[in-house]
């Protein structure tokens, strides 16, 4: 089976030269978890997470500490917000470089890709470049399951 | 072509302090390029052979620290540490000049025993986390942890690296440290916490918000491994009782740490591999290449003529001669690494010691020059770097500036007290 075959094809993006608070905008209003960030021609160039999003909130001693369980109440922390002047950086400053697969790629091999890079959701590409769809470990996951009971 | 000697060997020097202020390279790496230069240089002239580049190098200081580094590496996981200072918060009650206190007196008391750039890395973080917990400003907090332990650490034998290479050429014994530095670095130490308590006042006098979420922190809950923490704590209670007795029972600081670091090996049997990582082998690399390198620079002579140097200004009073010392190794040691300044100045002071001068008071000189003026600027000790670099991953960032206006006083004020007791106290060197 192909990605193509189970990916969602209208696809959110954010153009190059969005703001952050813009892609946060986004990411609330669809609910989704990863950005693809494209420029004028479609083509993906980045993406921005979530969690990438949610780094900018979160204090750096959680990646200091060994571990947090003995902090039940993150007190003043809880409160903190990005400064604005972050937010209003455009997305380019916080993207990563996208890691996508082409359309005709399996599934087993896309799960592979997403395992590795540790990754929730991917952007798909045609040969061409240009995004057409994204796909999810939720929407591979299944879809590689549900050929287990075509086999009984 | 002694001359010629000379000026490659102190252009070797001179080029690896430079290096090593200007960090274009890894100070380690710089070390070992400079050690294996002069190497070279003394077998192509004659003057350094490879024999007397490793009798250069002066084990009891690598092994005492080692010893050290593995009884640390050992606690880290524990969270001992973690312990200590929830202890701190919570006594506090969220007040931030007792917490001020109270983790400067945690922090000072640590790094008397235990490396001080290990302590930083360990008591840092969980004091930006507490005071973050209470919304405050980590600055008067990272700042006076950094101050307060450069300051401590020069209080014994094992607690700053410039004094383990002191003791082992001047032949202190831990005890002499406690007899000789101990009360004026108490003294010393107090001014600068009077002091960093006034210049910090603004920021401590605000009342945090959320005491409530740091009296809601468990020290018991912090502590992962009580059991391995126990254990490692009272190895190294025993090894300080040795330290207290290694020169009646004429034994070398190293071979108390390294058997205590046995001991609690056997103890805890920790996963090896796992433990080695956190000995921090670049320090143990730094010092090991520097040895090697002031060896090559004494084999070659250019030492002595600095001593000559020297010995025709020290025509002076000798109590003006130890203050001038304090003062001028403190400038050096605000700007440059405390440890090469250190090993560059002992075979200048032995060499005068050898022309029949009375050098046990410059050897304390040269300790408290070494120690408080790693005060001075944000990169005068590396624990001030290391505090420097937590915060710029919080929200309010240690800057260059801010460090001027609150190390720089304080080593000034802890220079002139030693000044001022050394002087007092001069025949009883």
């Amino acid at each position: 089976m192909k990605i193509s075959s189970c990916m969602k094809r209208n696809v959110v993006s954010i153009p190059i030269t969005e703001t952050i608070l813009e892609a946060a905008k986004i990411i609330v209003k669809k609910h989704i978890g990863l950005l693809p960030v494209v420029n004028e021609a479609g083509n993906p160039v980045g993406v921005i997470g979530l969690g990438d999003l949610l780094t900018l909130e979160l204090p750096d001693f959680v990646n200091f500490l060994p571990d947090v369980d003995f902090v039940h109440d993150f007190g003043a922390v809880e409160d903190t917000r990005p400064p604005a002047k972050a937010l209003n950086q455009t997305v380019e400053t916080l993207m990563l470089p996208p890691i996508t697969v082409d359309e005709d790629s399996g599934l087993l091999r896309t799960y592979a890709l997403m395992l590795q890079h540790h990754l929730h959701d991917i952007p798909v590409v045609s040969r061409e470049g240009k995004l057409v769809g994204i796909s999810s470990r939720v929407d591979i996951g299944v879809a590689i399951l549900s050929t287990w009971q075509k086999a009984d | 072509m002694t001359i010629f000697i000379g000026v490659i060997t102190t252009a070797i020097f001179l080029g690896s302090l430079i290096l090593i202020f200007t960090e274009k390279l890894h100070r380690s790496i710089t070390a070992i390029a400079a050690a294996v230069l002069m190497v070279v240089f003394g077998r192509v002239f004659g003057f350094y052979s490879e024999q007397a580049a490793l009798e250069a190098i002066d084990f009891n200081t690598l092994g005492l620290l080692l010893g050290m580094m593995t009884l640390v590496a050992m606690l880290e996981p524990t969270g001992f540490f973690e312990y200590l200072a929830v202890l701190a918060a919570r006594s506090s009650k969220g007040k931030p000049m007792r917490l001020f206190v109270l983790l400067g007196v945690i922090t000072t008391v640590l790094s008397m025993f235990l490396p001080n750039v290990t302590t930083i890395v360990l008591i840092a973080p969980i004091t930006i986390l507490i005071s973050e917990i209470l919304g405050v400003s980590t600055v008067p907090y990272l700042v006076a942890e950094a101050l307060l332990s450069n300051t401590g650490g020069v209080a014994t034998l094992i607690g700053d690296p410039p004094n383990l290479l002191i003791g082992s050429a001047a032949g202190f014994s831990f005890n002499d440290f406690l007899i000789y530095s101990l009360p004026i670095v108490l003294i010393s130490w107090a001014g600068a916490l009077i002091l960093l308590r006034y210049l910090f006042r603004k920021e401590l006098s605000r009342r945090p918000k959320n005491v409530e979420a740091v009296m809601q922190l468990n020290p018991t809950e912090s502590l992962n491994d009580p059991r391995t923490a126990r254990r490692v704590l009272i190895v190294l209670g025993g090894a300080i009782l040795f330290f207290f007795l290694h020169h009646a029972l004429q034994i070398s600081p190293a071979f108390v740490a390294m058997s205590a670091a046995a001991m609690a090996l056997v103890l805890v049997r920790p996963d090896l591999e796992e433990m080695l990582r956190k000995i921090e082998w670049s320090v143990l690399i730094f010092f090991g290449a520097l040895f090697i390198m002031i060896g090559g620079i004494e084999a070659a002579g250019v030492l002595e003529t600095a001593t000559r140097l020297i010995e025709r200004v020290s025509s002076i009073p000798p109590v003006l001669f130890g203050i001038a010392v304090i003062w001028i190794v403190a400038g050096l040691s605000a700007v440059v690494d405390n440890v090469p300044i250190t090993i560059a100045l002992i075979p200048v002071i032995q060499r005068l010691g050898a022309s029949g001068m009375d050098v046990t008071p410059l050897w304390w000189a040269l300790a408290f020059g070494a120690g408080f003026g790693g005060n001075g600027t944000i990169v005068g000790s590396t624990v001030n770097i290391v505090v420097a670099e937590l915060s710029q991953r919080t929200r309010t960032p240690i800057t260059s500036e801010i460090w001027n206006k609150r190390g720089l006083p304080v080593m000034l004020v802890t220079c002139a007290i030693a000044s001022v007791m050394y002087a007092v106290f001069y025949q009883l060197f």
